[in-house]
């Protein structure tokens, strides 16, 4: 389920790094056109905030023109970027007040004393379409990844959302594969608890009519 | 038989086809006969799916574009 960054974009991204460094302007402006997008849909994600998003974008682009000296291509250019990024998002987040988080181990799955599934679950993979696109799923589907602890929540929007290899994800944020594999699939479990509990609810309200 | 726990525990490297042959074939006979599990490995699988098609919505909105524009273009003015 992973996408890694082709190849190709790889070195195209390189040799715009390298023309940048020279002095080329040019290659700045298509740095940022490629990046923008990804780093305020992180920061957005992150913070639910546009005006937030928008600050840490600005910071984001700026801080690669006027830092891009201090990228020494030791990690690969896009995990330098995600990593100013997730500390101009924490930054902001730290300023304000933090509402509690919930505990992700009352939603992890249950079992017996033989390791067997105590509750009913209903698959409600098939039904999910007509409530795709729906304000309603989204606003739940959102909420449901705000509720994230953050260690799991920044696993997530990386690895599932940003697509990013469990490798890269582990460079980014300094973690093993396993501790990565690990914290994906705890948010994994939590998100589809929540998501569970909205998709049961309505298919019992669809039924009550 | 191994247990619904067990199973559980090894989705994600199920799913990312990381389990040595003798393991995913004991993870499939599992989910052949227990239907919770299949619910549950169903509805795992499009979690991921909707959340990251839900999360990948973001846009930038237009205004927000236009004064990142005219940050960049400042700073590359200053240089
Ligand atoms: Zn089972």
């Amino acid at each position: 389920m992973s996408f890694s960054q082709p190849k190709e974009d790889k070195e195209i991204e390189e040799a715009l790094v390298r023309k940048f460094q020279g002095g080329d302007l040019e290659a700045y402006d298509k740095i940022a056109e490629i990046y923008q997008k990804k780093i305020y849909g992180l920061s957005f994600n992150l913070t639910r905030n546009q005006m937030d998003a928008q600050d840490v974008t600005q910071e984001v682009l700026l801080t690669l023109f006027r830092k891009i000296s201090m990228f020494q291509g030791k990690s690969a250019f896009s995990s330098w970027v995600y990593r100013i990024t997730l500390n101009a998002s924490y930054m902001k987040l730290r300023s304000k007040k933090k509402e509690p988080n919930v505990s992700i181990d009352e939603l992890m799955p249950s079992y017996n004393g033989a390791g067997f599934q105590q509750e009913k679950i209903q698959d409600w993979s098939e039904n999910t379409e007509s409530l795709m696109f729906t304000n309603e799923t989204r606003d739940v589907i959102n909420k449901a990844v705000d509720l994230l602890p953050e260690k799991e929540k920044v696993v997530f929007l990386l690895r599932d959302v940003e697509g990013l290899s469990t490798e890269k994800t582990g460079e980014i944020l300094e973690l093993t594969v396993p501790a990565v594999k690990s914290r994906l699939h705890r948010a994994r479990l939590f998100l589809r608890k929540k998501l569970s509990n909205y998709f049961e609810e309505f298919s019992s309200r669809k039924a009550e009519k | 038989m191994i247990c619904c726990k067990e199973c559980l525990d090894l989705l994600y490297d199920y799913l990312e086809g990381e389990l040595d042959q003798e393991t995913t074939k004991s993870l499939d006979e599992h989910f052949e006969d227990c239907p919770p599990c299949i619910s549950f490995l169903n509805t795992y699988k499009s979690t991921t799916a909707l959340c990251r098609e839900t999360l990948n919505q973001v846009e930038i909105p237009e205004a927000i574009r236009d004064n990142l524009l005219k940050v960049i273009k400042e700073q590359k003015e200053n240089n």
